[in-house]
């Protein structure tokens, strides 16, 4: 019996909380209709002492606040997704391939002035010769070279690395060893050897440099500027052939690193992007000779 | 090696979000009712309504139809939230009825006589147990049947439809309504 009015009860609190009146309730049940009206309008006066219908505003706010969320679940960030935990294995492993890849690719050019010079059979040119087939040149390419007076640089050996089975260095010393980079700004180079090489194809240069020196033209103080290794070398493939003469301009930078004034300093860097061989028949031939010293064309 | 989206990759999942969003026109207001019975300030009733809907959508993974309808789960979740509200502002459970806000600008008779009514239904209900409070507040503005007021409360439906009657007996008996 207590089960039975319960359920009518319940019935009629849903029907009242869908919208209907409680008379109606009553009428479906006259049976209990004296019992339950009392508690039916208990039920509407509760209801009704804290009736409150939030605001348009809160309403609206609420909903864009649900639907950005919603929106930012389905379309997570670039940042998001990679923090997700099954992703964060593969982003960690595709990173370190990544990097191990950069390093293996990029490693012959971010430190080809400085890497390990193979230990190779040498073959010395002892002398130079103003009619060799080969001639060794120098220019600068502009970077921080205009804030200085001179840079005097000492080159103390050149070696060419020839291809081939096998492998070997050829060897030869500068006619002209210290020679001054400020002077040879964009397009003008100085030549310092011609001599004879071995013919073939070459894939390295290599200088030795022993010293450089700077005055600045702000302070007109003389300056050690740095070397990142006392070897400098440009990975270039070359040709020295029977019928013409190889010139290779090996282009050096001065550039700045830091803040002089704070400890700062300069560096020697060669420029591989600038360097390069070029060939000149030898029927009309290029005498080493000709405007050597400051002047000559670059390549 | 295709990965799937961790949140789009589950049909029951995007389901569950389509069934979120459906609930909200129905159900923002009947939640940010209940919140208010709790705690008596409409603009902080509504700020939980809301946070309601964002939480549910965080944990929308951990939601399983087992039966229990998602509207329950809802409750549940304004319920937590209602708690942690009254730990901070370290209020009593039940509605502070002298700070209830009257918002009935037009008639400041008729907004007077609804404070004393409010007055009167909240001390009506301090007299209930806490259980058959919880009842009528989600059966009353909650708007959520027995079956599903029993779901949020972990209790049969029988034993709401009783917890029900029986609250109802001491309210009409407190706010005087005729005996049968």
């Amino acid at each position: 019996m207590a089960d039975e009015f319960d359920l009518i009860l319940d019935k009629c609190i849903d029907r009242i909380n869908h919208g209907e009146n409680l008379e109606k309730c009553l009428a479906d049940y006259p049976a209990y209709a004296d019992r339950l009206e009392p508690m039916l309008k208990a039920v509407t006066k509760t209801k009704a002492a804290y009736a409150f219908v939030p605001s348009d505003d809160a309403k609206r706010t609420a909903r864009q606040k649900l639907y950005s969320a919603l929106e930012r679940r389905r379309y997570p960030s670039f940042w998001q997704r990679i923090a997700q935990p099954r992703l964060a294995w593969v982003s960690a492993i595709s990173i370190i391939v990544l990097l191990v890849v950069s390093l293996v690719v990029l490693r012959p050019i971010l430190w080809q002035e400085t890497s390990e010079i193979p230990d190779l059979p040498i073959i010395n040119i002892p002398s130079a010769d103003a009619d060799g087939n080969f001639i060794f040149m120098v220019s600068d390419d502009v970077n921080a070279i205009d804030e200085f007076n001179t840079v005097n640089v000492t080159i103390e050996k050149v070696w060419l690395l020839k291809t081939g089975e096998p492998e070997q260095w050829v060897e030869f010393t500068p006619s002209t060893q210290t020679f001054d980079l400020a002077q040879l700004p964009g397009d003008t180079t100085q030549a310092l050897w011609q001599g004879n090489v071995p013919l073939g194809e070459y894939s390295r240069v290599v200088i030795e440099v022993s010293s450089v020196t700077g005055t600045l033209i702000s302070t007109e103080q003389t300056i050690e500027i740095k070397l990142p290794s006392d070897k400098l070398q440009v990975k270039i493939p070359f040709v020295v052939s029977a019928d013409s003469v190889t010139s290779f301009t090996y282009d050096l930078t001065v550039v700045k690193t830091g803040n002089t004034q704070d400890g700062g300093k300069y560096l020697l860097k060669p420029q591989a992007g600038e360097s390069g061989a070029s060939q000149v028949p030898l029927n009309k031939p290029e005498s080493p000779n000709e405007g050597k010293g400051q002047g000559e064309p670059k390549k | 090696m295709a990965f799937k989206l961790p949140h789009s990759a589950s049909e029951e999942t995007k389901n569950n979000e389509a069934q979120l969003v459906a609930l909200y026109e129905e159900y923002f207001d009947k939640i940010a009712r209940y919140v208010y019975v709790h705690i008596g300030d409409r603009s902080e009733s509504e700020d939980i309504a809301s946070e309601v809907f964002l939480k549910a959508l965080k944990s929308i993974k951990t939601y399983r139809d087992t039966g229990s309808p998602m509207q329950a789960w809802l409750f549940k979740i304004a319920h937590n939230l209602v708690v942690d509200h009254l730990r901070k502002v370290s209020r009593i459970k039940t509605v502070p009825i002298d700070t209830v806000e009257i918002v009935d600008k037009q008639d400041p008779v008729e907004a007077v006589e609804r404070k004393m009514e409010m007055e009167k239904v909240g001390a009506a209900m301090v007299e209930l147990t806490e259980e058959q409070r919880e009842v009528l507040r989600l059966r009353f503005f909650g708007g959520l049947t027995s079956r599903e007021a029993a779901d949020v409360l972990q209790k049969s439906d029988g034993a709401v439809r009783e917890m029900q009657r029986a609250a109802l007996e001491k309210l009409r008996q407190i706010l005087g309504e005729n005996k049968p």
